[in-house]
């Protein structure tokens, strides 16, 4: 009986010398190994789970760089039942801050795991039962406001205009409803592909058009390098793109203005979405990155939304190796942007390289 | 000449809307509501090009794309996977398993006549 012996988690703990020191009864379990085993040995060499032991081992072997590293890791307990067990290994320090070991806390987190899986399934499920009929109002709309269908009147034209500007917004809604389902997986930036600017910035301010024009908000769209590539996910940037576009939207008064920019910026291409409204207090531009977080202002609080936007827009910009900047002062407007590298058609991009020859410069 | 799109879809609906856009836009089109009448028709008709949906009953649009691909008869037709659901690394799994493109529905008519414009007729 230790100080560890009835925490919930599993718990390792190596001394200096990378040898088990402590374990209790919960790592035991997971681990498939023995304490009175294991004691005085290093993780590698025990007998057990392996998949489990082998990634401890790494972790451990990954302290003397970092202070604490997290994986998931997939443990096959017999043919059909899959565990996965969460490991945060940190460095401990003594009183005078010298390395006393380094700390391992274990955590079956299958069932998380499973609801996950399920909720994303679902939502991918219902996705695709509202896209569906939606692809035929909207295709129909536009082939019908195009005039494809024969010449309409004004009025006609009007109700296919909103038919179709509807549509737009309910798609718009739709990839939000699944965005809200990935937020956990954290998985952006997965499926890269090469693609012309000019492709990404056509349509990418569609959904906003009306609701701009409906308050008198002047929105502007100036394209540079559209004849460049980006390598990119190309739902997900767009989605970040969007959202930064959605926020000047919410934030800007009735009757202001808001620039929307790619543009040429040393070796890359630079998104950049500036507005003349509410701004943000400077004490918040690290926080309103963060989850759930709103600034809470009587002018703002009536607007809707999770609190979800600019966390979702991070992670997105930083799958792809940049930052989002941003540079506001309350009353006085925002002005948010990230910067990509870009390539020229067939040229692939070196991923992380500041070689300028590949990027923007003609 | 007229070229031939063949789209693989269940849903009537989207064939129906599909085709309008296509035919206003120059294409003759052929359609099929499941994977294994696809095939069959892929073979007949030999098409420019195939517009393929994944969510379908019976065999799904990756099997039948595997399916197209390792026929001689059809291997050589452009696939342009149509779909209306998330799949994980859709494009990248889509590129690794021949098809030539993976297009979103819902999907703007221009944006689809100007994919169908950039692949027809490029066999492989």
């Amino acid at each position: 009986m230790n100080i560890i012996t009835n925490i919930m988690d599993g718990i390792v703990f190596v001394d200096r010398g990378g040898n088990v020191a402590l374990m209790n009864p919960v790592a035991e379990d997971l681990l498939g190994a023995k304490f009175f085993v294991a004691i005085g040995k290093p993780v590698v060499a025990l007998q057990g789970r392996k998949e489990l032991l082998q990634a401890v081992a790494a972790d451990h072997a990954r302290m003397d760089r970092q202070r604490e590293v997290t994986q998931t890791v997939e443990v096959h307990h017999d043919a059909q039942d899959i565990m996965f067990i969460k490991c945060t290994t940190s460095r401990v320090l003594d009183w005078r801050g010298q390395l006393a070991g380094v700390l391992t806390a274990l955590r079956d987190v299958t069932a998380e795991h499973k609801t996950d899986q399920l909720r994303n399934q679902y939502l991918s499920i219902v996705a695709h039962e509202l896209r569906t009929p939606l692809t035929g109002i909207k295709t129909f709309a536009t082939m019908m406001a195009k005039g494809s269908l024969g010449p309409l009147s004004d009025r006609q034209q009007r109700v296919c205009d909103a038919i179709r500007e509807q549509s737009v917004r309910l798609e718009h809604q739709i990839d939000k409803l699944i965005n809200l389902g990935n937020l956990e997986a954290c998985e952006y930036g997965q499926d890269r592909e090469s693609f012309p600017v000019a492709e990404f910035a056509a349509g990418l301010l569609a959904p906003f058009e009306q609701p701009a024009r409906d308050r008198k908000i002047a929105l502007t769209f100036d394209v540079e390098g559209d004849d460049l590539w980006l390598q990119a996910d190309r739902a997900d940037l767009r989605r970040a793109c969007q959202t930064l576009v959605e926020n000047a939207v919410k934030f800007t008064r009735d009757g202001g203005h808001i620039a929307v920019a790619i543009e040429l910026s040393g070796a890359g291409l630079r998104f950049r979405v500036t507005d003349d409204g509410v701004g943000v207090d400077p004490r918040y531009h690290r926080r309103i990155f963060e989850k759930f977080f709103q600034v809470e202002d009587p002018l703002t609080r009536h607007h809707g939304g999770a609190g979800l936007g600019l966390f979702v827009a991070k992670g997105i910009v930083e799958a792809h190796g940049s930052r989002i900047e941003v540079s506001s002062q309350l009353g006085q407007g925002a002005d948010f942007s990230f910067a990509l590298p870009v390539h020229k058609q067939g040229v692939p991009v070196i991923a992380g390289a500041k070689n300028p020859s590949q990027g923007a410069q003609p | 000449m007229t070229r031939t799109v063949l789209i693989i879809e269940d849903e009537k609906l989207i064939v129906v809307s599909t085709q309008m856009v296509l035919e206003a836009g120059g294409f003759r089109v052929e359609s099929a509501v499941n994977g294994e009448e696809g095939i069959a028709k892929a073979r007949s008709v030999a098409p420019d090009l195939i517009l393929l949906d994944i969510m379908m009953p019976g065999i799904d649009g990756w099997e039948t794309l595997t399916r197209l691909k390792r026929d001689p008869a059809t291997a050589g037709i452009p696939v342009v996977i149509f779909t209306a659901r998330e799949h994980a690394r859709g494009h990248q799994r889509s590129a690794e398993m021949g098809a030539v493109d993976y297009f979103r529905k819902p999907f703007e008519p221009d944006e689809l006549i100007a994919l169908v414009e950039k692949h027809v007729g490029q066999r492989a």
